[in-house]
């Protein structure tokens, strides 16, 4: 059981930065908000998760944010994606398309 | 009511209760050592205190306005341990902040052993117990309540337990309690957990040498301090698995010690009453109520610092780190007490030792050419004996087994008494007359009650002629207490007087000076004569 968990959290760290691409592709957000999206599909576990890649990715320029105060807490950190990061979300959708057929074939032939 | 503390999470003010304030900061100081080593870990960390604001903002309203114990469960959960949010990228670039972090983790949070006062049938000793070791407190128990037939051993380790191990009394201490899970096995899993990370702290300060020796010859400075570093790291180590060892020890030894003393002095209490032990005591001490006061004091002295023993052991052990001033200082106070209590007893004792004296009986005796002496054997039909050592039940007499210093105590009618035996000494009278001399000596506490005991010792020597018939024991009365009380019998004979030493003198002769240096033992069945060097055998020609 232990080692089902394992793999599964592995699996989903490994597709989570495609994810975060992905929300972010379809507008700016901040942290709480791609947290809630994620959620909602089961892509994450913890939270913590999210802050090292996030930072992460912007470190490479893949992202890039923007400041906004926010009514009711602290200021939030809304972020957008960067021209190289649509053009690295589009190579990574694509493989990842690629991978997930073939992974597919595999499991199927081996049923 | 409870107290709570002002906190400022990215800019934002929260009133947090104290428990939940602990928990939270150790938490966020955690996840704080995980990014330390990383260029963006300040940003990491201020995103993440961002949300946890966030979060904790949506658990407060105006109706609630503090953050309680459940809200920082609730963020903790949600935000995840920092082991879990490790990304892959960023591992590889802090590698080395990672491989230590968990271990120091695991340090932080470690279990700590509190009563359960929820759970508790006394104390709460047992459900705490229970709880660091994952087992159910009813064997505990059993266990416990059995031991009070050993000696009521089982009441005092727990009382010892219930001072030792504190209360858990807030949230905070609530979830130390039951931590983690832990079997059986801790006590050596914690050893054995120490002695892994110094192994992999050794290893590591091992390539640290390794790098510096090729490195940085140029910065002596440096490698001194990392010498400094892990010297004292070293040590630090080293002491935490010899303190866990050692608290092992304490508490074995503690527990040994106790049944120990308890077995001898209650043992000792229901056993005076057959030997003839008690009877010692009672014939050295003043007064029947110092014994006891003696025990109790022995008891308290002994006790007090094996108690404290176990004590140590467990807080050892269990990294209790409360300190109970009053334990403390209870258990000194008790401990002088019963220092005072020996004390008393032995100088008020020893006191009755302290001045000597002697008594002078002279006897009186006719002139005779040859003086024979003998010893009065004391019929041991007529005392019994009660010194089992010295009596042989087989031969029905004990002559042969004593020594002449050894006393015993003998019982009539009236009651008991103390039996010495007398000795016996030759020497050159100065005078031409024969003297005979009973030499009695006491102690007491001043010379006055010292010199009444001697005049007390009773002692009998018969002078029929030439023929003098010494007692071989005397008596003291049991009122005059063992005193250290002699008696000694100075036959002093002129020159050129002769003097027989019967058979019976063997063990009464106490370093007779003769000419030819011959042992007390063989100068009986002997006639001596005395000249001006001391006495001369004339009898023993073709003997040697």
């Amino acid at each position: 059981m232990i080692h089902t968990e394992n793999a599964k959290a592995q699996m989903r760290k490994g597709v989570l930065e495609l994810c975060i691409l992905s929300i972010l592709s379809q507008g700016e957000a901040y942290p709480t908000e791609i947290i809630e999206k994620l959620k909602k599909q089961k892509l994450v576990v913890v939270e913590g998760t999210l802050y090292p890649l996030l930072t992460r990715l912007k470190n490479t320029d893949l992202l890039t944010y923007r400041w906004e105060e926010s009514n009711s807490g602290p200021p939030r950190k809304y972020y957008l994606l960067t021209k190289a990061g649509k053009t690295y979300l589009t190579d990574l959708q694509s493989s990842w398309y690629d991978m997930v057929s073939s992974v597919n074939k595999t499991i199927q032939n081996s049923k | 009511m409870h107290k709570t503390v002002t906190i400022n999470i990215s800019g934002i003010i929260f009133h947090i209760e104290e428990d939940a304030y602990h928990v939270l900061n150790n938490y966020l100081m955690a996840i704080k050592r995980y990014f330390n080593k990383s260029e963006s870990g300040s940003e990491i960390m201020s995103d993440i205190e961002s949300r946890i604001a966030e979060m904790l903002q949506s658990k407060t309203s105006a109706m609630k306005q503090v953050i309680l114990m459940s809200d920082v469960d609730f963020v903790m959960q949600s935000m995840g341990q920092p082991e879990e949010f490790a990304d892959e990228q960023f591992d590889a670039n802090s590698s080395n902040s990672h491989e230590e972090q968990p271990l120091q983790e695991s340090q932080q949070q470690k279990k700590r052993m509190y009563r359960d006062a929820d759970n508790k049938v006394l104390g709460g000793v047992c459900s705490g117990i229970g709880h660091y070791f994952g087992f159910d407190p009813v064997w505990l128990r059993i266990a416990l309540a059995l031991l009070l037939f050993f000696a009521g051993s089982g009441f005092v380790i727990y009382i010892i337990l219930w001072i030792a191990i504190p209360e858990a009394k807030t949230t905070a201490e609530k979830l130390a309690m039951k931590g983690e899970k832990a079997d059986i096995n801790n006590i050596s899993k914690a050893v054995a957990e120490e002695l892994e990370q110094l192994k992999k702290r050794m290893g590591k300060y091992g390539d640290e040498f390794k790098d510096m020796a090729h490195k940085n010859r140029h910065v002596p400075r440096n490698v001194a301090e990392k010498i400094v570093d892990f010297i004292s790291d070293f040590i630090m180590n080293i002491g935490n698995v010899l303190l866990k060892v050692i608290g092992v020890f304490l508490i074995i030894f503690g527990v040994v010690f106790f049944l120990g003393l308890f077995s001898s002095v209650f043992g000792l209490s229901f056993m005076l009453d057959s030997i003839n032990g008690k009877d010692w005591i009672d014939l050295i001490l003043l007064e029947g109520k110092d014994l006891y006061l003696g025990i109790l004091g022995i008891a308290i002295f002994i006790g007090i610092p094996i108690i404290m023993m176990i004590y140590g052991g467990f807080k050892i052990l269990f990294n209790v780190h409360y300190t109970n001033r009053w334990v403390n200082l209870g258990a000194g106070i008790f401990w002088l007490i019963g220092f005072t209590l020996l004390l008393y007893v032995g100088v008020r004792t020893g006191n009755d030792f302290n001045k000597n004296a002697k008594v002078r009986e002279n006897v009186a005796i006719n002139a005779f050419d040859t003086l024979y002496i003998k010893m009065t054997e004391t019929p041991i039909d007529l005392i019994e004996v009660e010194d089992a050592i010295d009596y042989d039940e087989n031969e029905k007499q004990y002559r042969k087994h004593h020594s002449e210093s050894d006393y015993l105590i003998g019982k009539n009618t009236k009651g008991r008494y103390l039996l010495g035996h007398a000795q016996l000494d030759v020497i050159k009278s100065q005078s031409d007359v024969v003297e005979l001399v009973v030499v009695k000596e006491a102690k007491g506490s001043d010379r006055k009650i010292a010199s009444e005991r001697s005049k007390n010792i009773d002692y009998h020597i018969v002078v029929n002629d030439s023929l003098i018939l010494c007692d071989q024991l005397f008596r003291v009365n049991h009122a005059d207490k063992f005193r250290v009380q002699s008696v000694k019998v100075i036959l002093k004979v002129p020159l050129g007087k002769v003097v027989y030493l019967d058979k019976s003198l063997e063990n009464m002769l106490n370093d007779v000076d003769n000419t030819t240096n011959t042992y007390d033992g063989d100068m009986i069945n002997r006639k001596w004569v005395m000249t001006e060097t001391g006495l001369k055998c004339i009898d023993c020609k073709g003997l040697e």
